[in-house]
């Protein structure tokens, strides 16, 4: 004898209970949608339309629009973007809207159950259930390598804004204000391209960096080391930032760590906790078991930075 | 359907309260809050915000007890985990990850401090595991409770826990909640999420006592099986005597006269074997063992000529260790070798 689907432990039957908090997801979460098809989730930040969602997932969007409760937007303005967080301000013209109230703090106890954006329709969201599973951490890029540069995007240009002492850039010569022009003989236009570039190198490889300086074309063989040997001790933010050339399950300063299984793609919505409290952003699945969420101290920084930005 | 299950469910829980008032003080003494089963496993779902903070509440209470003592099994290039059952290293797991009896193994605590250990018995047609703590402390070890009685009923909240993909300090054991969702002879269904590395671990009632351990991912997502307790019980003396029970498919048993040391060595004038090559990179080698050494006892067997080396070696495997007396340089020495795989 089996128990019934309905009945299992993220079953249809268990939604009912979590009907508070579906409130919640309703009026304070956004469906980002490609044309018509559903894409990724966003957290409401603001009133006026401020949103936070997955800058990787966004990117790829032809289309972007903005499904807020019942409400669709077919304008979105898009802002800055972390890089190491993989996240992106977007806005929609709206008035009135609820957003999300922040929790005091994501360290809350294995065990603590969340709720996420499940599927959708038109004008209900849904919501998937789970629990805390482990504790926050840092979440490695996988292979773990860096070039040891905070870069940042300048007129469309990868800009070096600070190197590392210890980094391979460091080593190769590469100073502050290069531009990044191609990696391994190809353009690069960002951060990403840099990191599929160099997806298949170990830690003592070398690459083929060519760098404007001072109008100049620079060509210059850059090592990658393990990210580990070039931070030791506590990591500041700006640590954080320089070239983490990772894939974006991966990489992460940062990690609530829970057991809602969101397909691939539907990252990026609020994970709230039973009261309803922002607890973090949705910014992963990891692997078949492993979810990952940005934890709301670090979210909200994010967000009132890139806010701050945008209003300039 | 559900009324009947209600129902059936109800008069269970009664059947247990009037047995125990029947028994007596002592016994109603010795069932302490703990043991009492939580009241939404009674219930078809949870109904309400209490239902839900009474599960997250118990899992709390008993989640710090459970983790001391689910342990990270490393093996080779792989790992798994596994759970203390007694204060003095008695240790549940898989039979796909001991493998065998005999064999030494490190276990790692989540705090990251590792202790040693020798896989026991095991049932290779229930993936039923046992290993003995052999690191000697004078502290008891952390250790669970068994569910010896059996109590599990479909629709079960429960918990597993395990070391997901292998050992990370950082992160730790990681946690799924989930309920029982098929309850066979010999396996148990969850739909708590397991994925290579949880093999081994332990899944608990909501009680904090141990009911099942993990054994395979099921191949819908949420399908995980484990197996029950009562398939350990049913052969506790023979795992804890290092039995090899069944003809898998859970474990092999080991192929022996499979592996090698990696040296040559002749009969000596004057007792024992004389070493005459020792192999780069071999497992003699390895242990430190040189040329010129002549080797009196294997394993404590005495050793008169090379053929008696040949002669033990059949019945040992690769991972097996054996210990050599030898005399260097006139001086006694005693050293380990683990055989290698040719």
């Amino acid at each position: 004898m089996s128990l019934e689907a309905p009945y299992r432990s993220t079953g249809k039957a268990m939604m009912q209970v979590f009907e508070p908090q579906r409130a919640v997801i309703q009026k304070s979460s956004a469906v980002i949608m490609d044309g018509r098809d559903e894409s990724a989730y966003g957290v409401v930040i603001s009133p006026d339309g401020y949103i936070l969602t997955k800058a990787s997932e966004f990117e790829l969007l032809k289309d972007p629009q903005v499904l807020i409760d019942r409400k669709r937007y077919k304008e979105v303005e898009v802002f800055g973007t972390d890089p190491s967080w993989d996240v992106t301000l977007i806005k929609v013209d709206a008035t009135n809207l609820t957003p999300v109230i922040y929790a005091e703090s994501s360290e809350v106890k294995t065990g603590t159950w969340v709720v996420g954006n499940g599927a959708t329709s038109m004008f209900k969201r849904r919501v998937l259930m789970g629990v805390v599973a482990a504790n926050i951490r840092e979440v490695p890029a996988e292979g773990g390598l860096a070039i040891g540069v905070q870069l940042k995007m300048e007129k469309d240009q990868l800009k070096v804004e600070k190197v590392n002492e210890k980094g391979g850039a460091h080593d190769a010569g590469i100073k502050e204000g290069d531009v990044i022009l191609k990696v391994e003989g190809k353009s690069v236009k960002k951060v990403e391209d840099i990191a599929e570039l160099l997806n298949d190198k170990e830690a003592g490889d070398k690459a083929e960096f060519i760098c404007l300086r001072d109008g100049k074309q620079v060509k210059v063989m850059v090592e990658l080391k393990v990210k580990k040997d070039l931070f030791g001790g506590q990591m500041s933010r700006n640590d954080m930032m320089s070239g983490l050339f990772s894939r974006r399950r991966s990489g992460f300063p940062r990690v609530l760590q829970h057991t809602i299984l969101g397909a691939r793609n539907t990252v990026g919505g609020p994970l709230l906790n039973l009261d309803g409290e922002c607890l973090g952003m949705n910014i992963a699945r990891a692997n078949r078991a492993e979810s990952f969420a940005i934890p709301v101290e670090n979210l909200k920084e994010i967000g009132e930075r890139l806010m701050k930005e945008a209003k300039k | 359907m559900h009324e009947i299950q209600l129902a059936c469910r109800y008069l269970q829980r009664m059947k247990r309260i009037f047995t125990a008032t029947c028994i007596g003080f002592l016994v109603v003494t010795a069932i302490g809050a703990e043991d009492e089963r939580l009241y939404v496993n009674n219930k078809k779902v949870p109904e309400n915000r209490q239902d839900l903070d009474a599960i997250q509440s118990t899992l709390m209470k008993v989640l710090p007890r459970a983790r001391a003592a689910t342990v990270c099994v490393k093996l080779g290039k792989g790992s798994g985990s596994a759970v203390i059952v007694s204060p003095d290293g008695l240790v549940l797991t898989a039979a796909h990850v001991s493998q065998d009896a005999g064999k030494k193994v490190t276990l790692v605590f989540e705090d990251g401090t590792e202790v040693e250990g020798k896989t026991l018995g095991l049932n290779s047609e229930t993936d039923a595991g046992m290993i003995q703590i052999v690191t000697k402390r004078e502290e008891e070890w952390p250790y669970v409770e068994i569910d010896r009685d059996d109590a599990s009923i479909l629709g079960d909240w429960v918990f597993a826990l395990g070391h997901s993909g292998g050992f990370d300090k950082d992160r730790g054991v990681v946690v799924r909640l989930g309920r029982l969702v098929r309850l066979a002879n010999s396996t148990f269904q969850s739909d708590c999420l397991l994925i290579g590395g949880d093999s081994g671990g332990p899944l608990f009632d909501m009680n904090g006592k141990l009911i099942g351990i993990n054994s395979r991912v099921g191949k819908e997502l949420q399908s995980n099986m484990h197996v029950p307790m009562t398939e350990f019980t049913k052969y506790w003396d023979e795992m804890v005597k290092g039995e090899f029970m069944g003809e898998g498919p859970f474990a092999q048993k080991a192929v022996k006269g499979n592996g090698y040391l990696g040296m040559a060595s002749e009969a000596h004038e004057g007792g024992g074997i004389k070493v005459t090559v020792v192999g780069e990179n071999s497992p003699a080698e390895k242990s430190g063992i040189k040329v010129g050494d002549v080797l009196l006892t294997m394993n404590e067997k005495p050793l008169s000529k090379r053929d008696d080396l040949k002669e033990i070696m059949k019945d040992l495997s690769v991972g097996d260790e054996v210990v050599f007396e030898l005399t260097r340089d006139g001086k006694k020495e005693t050293l380990t070798v683990t055989i290698g795989e040719r």
